[in-house]
């Protein structure tokens, strides 16, 4: 109910703001293309599963050590925490790192940031980030054309790299008005809650320009032009690391349950780092202007000092952390558990079900059940008809000639939260009651219903292949290609209809003697196109390319209809079913019936009984 | 007194098989006769209108019930046939 209104109200501030604020348009376009580019990231990740990359990866973050000294070098060399910081969920989402692996990378990043400040405040060197992403983008898309799987997975990393340089570039180019306008000192608090105001002030003002390096270097400037005082500054450094864990967690919101559980693990050590640090503000800056008089740094000489205070409070923390990392990762394993929001779940799998042999065949009945309705709609949403024509008497022939577009649906999505879960749930219940005192009936009988899910599963799964062609040539100009392709969706499309009415038959109702017509039905339409086919092929309607997509499509929509019926055969049968087997067709005898016109002619019946 | 014994749990055994084999056709008589009404109400469908767009299923399902039915006539008759032999015996 809430993201009915969420989204419209998110809409009409963006919009309000586009047309107010022309620096607003500006750091709005920055945060959507930091996501962007975070997405193209895991996308160009995910091109090196299973390659090199992997091996390489794992290697270098196969223990503590190596993870720390991997992020705190590759920190350094990119000089954005932020960046390796999202480079890393992306690597822990595409399961290339484990989390703990991605927890050490995330603690090393941490110190490898400080390197920043050093740098600013020693050398006052800034990279121009902006700059840089244009031969990214442009080398990116380059890469991305081509045909390697390799070169399009650098090319979307080239993309998502420059995306989020590009993205930041446009945030600090919208804050550019903003930034001019700070005077700090006005500000000038001292005491805890000095500490606490600029700790917030710090960590809003890395929120919004999403780098933490970028607050540094406000920091700085704002500390060498007197407009804020040491010890202020202390604090706002504090929040930019707390910001930038913010930032982080931002960019994990787009990732998977291991990138969110990472962005948590950032978060919880950058407050806990945060905590120590403005709980120990004081004993931290006497314990810089020591080390800073061991190594030579002059006691005025607040920028240098105020990056050994930044490399020293991150220390701390990488210190108290290091030995509760193993515990750490447990307690993220655990309670961070997300589920994706649509995702669907089990009405009938209660843990009590399983008290019997019965009661647990029962439930799992009821939620194939549920599954096989799930697939009901996504297959009716997958041929682009609406699931109220198909369960109603109008004509399906018309309804599918007159269709003016195929649905837009993200199938892979739809899958992962209306089928697959549910399908996992109802394979785990099975396992567990088959685990319990069963009988031989019960057994067979979830095995049965196992494979039931599992057809329907597979259904779901051509539909997917089928409909990334429908999208492509349901709508064809060319009307050889448009009626092939209305022919296979009439041909599921009848199917549903039957197997909606006869879901809704009386269980007595012979359903499962009806599935035989339905074989046969799907038999002879099916030799009926591969005929139409080769009669366009040889009149060349269409090329072989094209006849190969449609005989592939053809395949596939077999595959829907041949396992829906498969299911369909196991969730509709009736307690008769024993001499329902007795009279129900065999694959030869439907073949042959799908083959030749049978004689219209009646038995004689030999038991009494009329065969007319 | 053995073989009168051993005789008449024959007969048990005999006849508990010829029940089995009448159930048998009861229950095949009942599912012919729901295939029988299908059959005629699928047959009024098509009469009423011959050029409906789902006619050629129709079709095929009555050529379905068709082979169903004869299938379950066949094993009537051969289950009839096993009783009346047993009869002689």
């Amino acid at each position: 109910m809430l993201r009915r209104f969420v989204l419209p109200l998110v809409l009409l501030v963006l919009a309000y703001g586009f047309w107010a604020s022309s620096e607003f348009k500006e750091v709005a376009a920055g945060v959507a293309l930091f996501l962007f580019g975070m997405m193209c990231l895991e996308e160009g990740f995910k091109a090196f599963t299973g390659g090199t990359l992997e091996v390489l990866l794992r290697k270098s973050t196969d223990r503590l050590w190596k993870s720390l000294a991997f992020g705190i070098g590759s920190t350094a060399l990119m000089q954005s925490s932020t960046l390796v910081s999202l480079v890393t969920i992306s690597f822990v989402s595409a399961e290339m790192i484990t989390l703990a692996g991605g927890i050490g990378i995330i603690i090393g990043a941490n110190l490898g940031t400080t390197t920043g400040a050093w740098l600013i405040a020693g050398l006052g060197l800034r990279i121009d980030i902006g700059g840089y992403a244009m031969p990214m983008l442009v080398f990116g898309v380059i890469f991305m054309l081509q045909k390697s799987k390799s070169l399009k997975g650098v090319g979307y990393l080239l993309l998502g790299v420059g995306f989020l340089f590009l993205g930041i570039h446009f945030m600090k180019e919208g804050f550019e008005a903003l930034q001019q306008g700070f005077d700090l000192s006005a500000f000038a608090v001292s005491g805890y809650a000095g500490v606490l105001l600029f700790t917030l002030i710090g960590m809003l003002i890395t929120v919004i320009m999403q780098s933490s390096h970028a607050t540094l270097l406000v920091i700085l400037t704002a500390l060498a032009a007197g407009q804020v005082s040491y010890e202020n500054a202390l604090a706002l450094a504090i929040g930019a690391n707390l910001g930038s864990a913010i930032t982080t967690a931002l960019g994990g919101m787009a990732a998977n349950l291991g990138g969110k559980r990472l962005a948590f693990a950032h978060l919880g050590f950058n407050l806990m780092t945060a905590a120590v640090g403005i709980l120990f503000i004081n004993q931290l800056a006497w314990l810089v202007d020591h080390v800073a008089a061991l190594i030579g740094i002059a006691e005025q000489d607040h920028m240098l000092k105020l990056a050994l205070f930044h490399t020293l409070f991150n220390l701390v923390g990488v210190l108290l952390i290091l030995p509760v990392v193993k515990q750490f990762e447990q307690l993220l394993m655990h309670y961070v558990t997300f589920t994706p929001s649509g995702s669907e779940k089990p009405l009938y799998l209660y843990p009590d079900a399983l008290d019997t042999p019965s009661t647990a065949v029962a439930a799992v009945r009821k939620e194939v059940e549920h599954l096989f309705d799930n697939a009901w709609g996504l297959l009716a949403h997958g041929l682009s008809l609406r699931r109220s024509v198909i369960d109603s008497e109008d004509s399906l022939s018309e309804a599918v000639k007159y269709t003016r577009r195929i649905m837009s649906l993200d199938v892979d999505d739809l899958y992962e939260q209306k089928i697959k879960s549910l399908h996992s749930d109802i394979v785990s219940f099975i396992g567990e009651a088959q685990s319990r005192e069963t009988t031989q009936v019960s057994s067979e009988e979830l095995y049965r219903l196992r494979q039931a899910s599992r057809d329907i599963v597979e259904a779901i799964k051509a539909m997917k292949h089928l409909h990334k062609n429908l999208s492509r040539y349901g709508m064809s100009p060319n009307p050889a290609i448009r009626e092939r392709y209305d022919s296979m969706r009439l041909v599921v499309a009848r199917l549903l209809r039957e197997l909606r009415q006869l879901r809704k038959a009386e269980p007595e109702d012979v359903t499962n003697l009806s599935l035989d017509a339905l074989r046969v039905s799907l038999q002879k339409s099916s030799r009926s196109l591969m005929d139409e086919i080769d009669e366009m092929i040889r009149h060349r309607r269409f090329t072989a390319s094209v006849a190969t997509s449609i005989m592939n499509d053809e395949a596939y929509a077999h595959d829907v209809c041949q396992n829906l019926i498969d299911a369909a055969q196991v969730l509709f049968s009736s307690a008769t079913s024993n001499v329902d087997d007795l009279l129900s067709l065999d694959e030869h005898e439907i073949q042959s019936m799908a083959s030749a016109v049978q004689p219209d002619k009646q038995p004689q019946d030999q038991s009494g009984e009329s065969r007319s | 007194m053995k073989t009168k014994n051993l005789l008449s749990r024959l007969t048990r055994f005999l006849d508990a098989d010829t029940k089995t084999q009448q159930k048998e056709i009861k229950s095949i008589r009942e599912l012919l006769k729901k295939l029988k009404q299908k059959e005629r109400d699928l047959k009024e469908k098509l009469d009423k209108r011959p050029d409906r767009e789902d006619a050629d299923d129709i079709r095929i399902k009555l050529d379905v019930i068709y082979a169903q039915r004869l299938k379950g006539l066949d094993r009537v008759k051969q289950l009839k046939e096993e009783c009346k032999g047993k009869d002689k015996e």
